[in-house]
């Protein structure tokens, strides 16, 4: 197995090489490599791979002083939760 | 229903400031997703420099015992899903229901960084901290003979831990270098963290440590003069001239490739071989795991030497946001008792501001403590843990400084 076909997001199953790729074709925020890629949007909502998708763009970034002002945001629920248990009825 | 303080997380931190709060009359629950209290505490078990064991099951055991006690409520399986601030009480959402306070400690402590390399995905291969609790928690072998992936503070602890436990570990080595892993994939930069810590730290990077530094201080020259077979830690070699290209399997873990790297990291050619294990351990080190301190609206500050980024916060463990607190790893990668005593502070800030001021000697007092415990503690997870520690403080005059209006309401 090479680099390039290693999994980085699981949940997503995105490789390296398309982190990669994308990152260095289009010199993006960490922000932007997620949105683009889905790395990190799975349902463990990024809990294994947000630092590698983060350190990633650090060395394609053209404009070094971005570098820690653009981080992935969070939001809730930060853990797996049942739809019903966030405010739905049994009915 | 409201409490006076709600604590989340039931590790070192968190317990502290639980039973300071109480023994002070105020009504506290503590929340942990995990079944049982104690934290990172749980897989703890290690040689202090004077010789005494350090148990962290004994010492969980010892915090909870305090913490019923002194009547603290305990809710342990239940995630927290969300915070959200409502005019003077903070709202926790958890999977099963809402409880509300008007303080709230978020003492979340660390996560692990993952050290991946081709074939990571594969059953049998397991972060460092997974071995550490199925092994010293629930007493179950993580396999028989495993290879532990990342030379740090936390992976020589746990192959100790591991050792003691009867599983072989063949060795400690570096990954394949790649895009994300810099810091733990150059010979040149483990070596330098490595010697950093020697001084101070117990029995395992003693051992790594002195043996480093026969060969002169300078990390350049250690380097030079590792022997390529490694340096031996209770017959563990510690490899920092090679690394794992590849773990492989058709099903789960049959094996990993092994090479001999230069001292950036980059493989020589033609150095590959095989070697049979059944379970491998990967170590990125550890991060504040922040992540409701965030969704909360804590300003945060990325500072390397605290591991990552670390919420906005005071020595008095207070945040920018009125009736927040953090404390324990999430401020910053320390040891154990660092936490506690940080808890211990956070607990006293609570009971402080709710008391108009009462117990602002004992205050004090309790942060001075944090700085002794600092200063003696063997584990030092980052070399330049102070000047960390000085920065935030700094962001954190600057940010008052900045903003005219103290707190955020």
């Amino acid at each position: 197995m090479s680099d390039k076909s290693m999994i980085i997001c699981r949940c997503e199953e995105v490789t390296y090489e398309e982190l990669i790729e994308t990152a260095e074709k289009h010199k993006c925020s960490a922000r932007e490599l997620k949105l683009r890629t889905r790395a990190g949007m799975g349902y463990c909502g990024g809990r294994t791979c947000r630092n590698m998708v983060e350190s990633i763009p650090r060395q394609y970034l053209p404009n070094k002083e971005q570098l820690g002002l653009v981080t992935l945001k969070y939001q809730p629920p930060i853990r797996p939760v049942h739809f019903g248990d966030l405010g739905g009825d049994e009915t | 229903m409201t409490n006076d303080v709600i604590i989340i997380g039931a590790g070192p931190a968190g317990l502290s400031a639980a039973i300071t709060c109480a023994k002070h009359g105020m009504n506290v629950v503590v929340i942990d997703e995990y079944y049982k209290p104690g934290g990172r505490l749980l897989g703890q078990l290690y040689e202090e420099p004077d010789g005494s064991w350090w148990n962290g099951i004994k010492e969980s055991d010892k915090l909870y015992n305090q913490a019923i006690n002194s009547g603290v409520q305990l809710k342990l399986s239940v995630p927290v899903i969300n915070i959200e601030r409502q005019g003077t009480e903070w709202n926790v959402f958890t999977n099963m229901e809402t409880l509300q306070a008007n303080n709230l400690l978020v003492a979340t402590g660390a996560a692990e960084s993952p050290a991946p390399v081709p074939g990571w995905t594969l059953p049998g291969v397991m972060s460092v901290g997974a071995a550490q609790v199925m092994t010293n928690v629930q007493r179950v072998k993580p396999g028989e003979k495993g290879i532990i992936i990342g030379v740090n503070v936390l992976s020589a602890a746990i192959a100790q831990e591991l050792k003691l436990a009867n599983i072989s570990v063949e060795s400690m080595t570096l990954p394949k270098i790649n895009s994300m892993n810099h810091d733990y994939a150059i010979p040149k930069n483990v070596v330098n963290s490595l010697l950093h810590v020697s001084h101070l730290s117990p029995s395992p990077i003693i051992k790594i440590g002195s043996n480093l530094m026969k060969y002169k201080l300078i990390n350049k020259l250690a380097l030079k003069f590792y022997p390529n077979k490694g340096i031996k830690m209770w017959d563990i070699p510690i490899q920092l001239k090679k690394a794992v290209t590849q773990i492989y399997g058709t099903d789960k873990v049959e094996g990993v490739t092994i090479a001999n790297v230069d001292d950036y990291g980059q493989i020589i050619p033609k150095s590959e071989k095989s070697i049979e294990v059944d379970f491998v351990c990967i170590s990125g080190g550890l991060y504040p795991l922040a992540e409701l301190a965030a969704i909360a609206g804590c300003p945060f500050y990325m500072i390397e030497e605290l591991g990552g980024y670390v919420p906005l916060h005071n020595e008095r463990m207070e945040t920018p946001l009125s009736g927040l607190f953090v404390a324990g790893n999430i401020t910053g990668i320390e040891g154990a008792k660092v936490a506690a005593a940080q808890g211990t502070v956070a607990g006293l800030s609570i009971v402080n501001n709710t008391l108009n001021s009462a117990f602002e000697f004992e205050l004090e007092e309790a942060i001075k403590q944090v700085r002794i415990i600092r200063e003696e503690n063997p584990i030092q997870f980052h070399p330049h843990i102070q000047n960390g520690r000085k920065k935030m403080q700094k962001y954190w005059n600057e940010y008052f400084a900045n903003n005219q209006e103290s707190f955020i309401i």
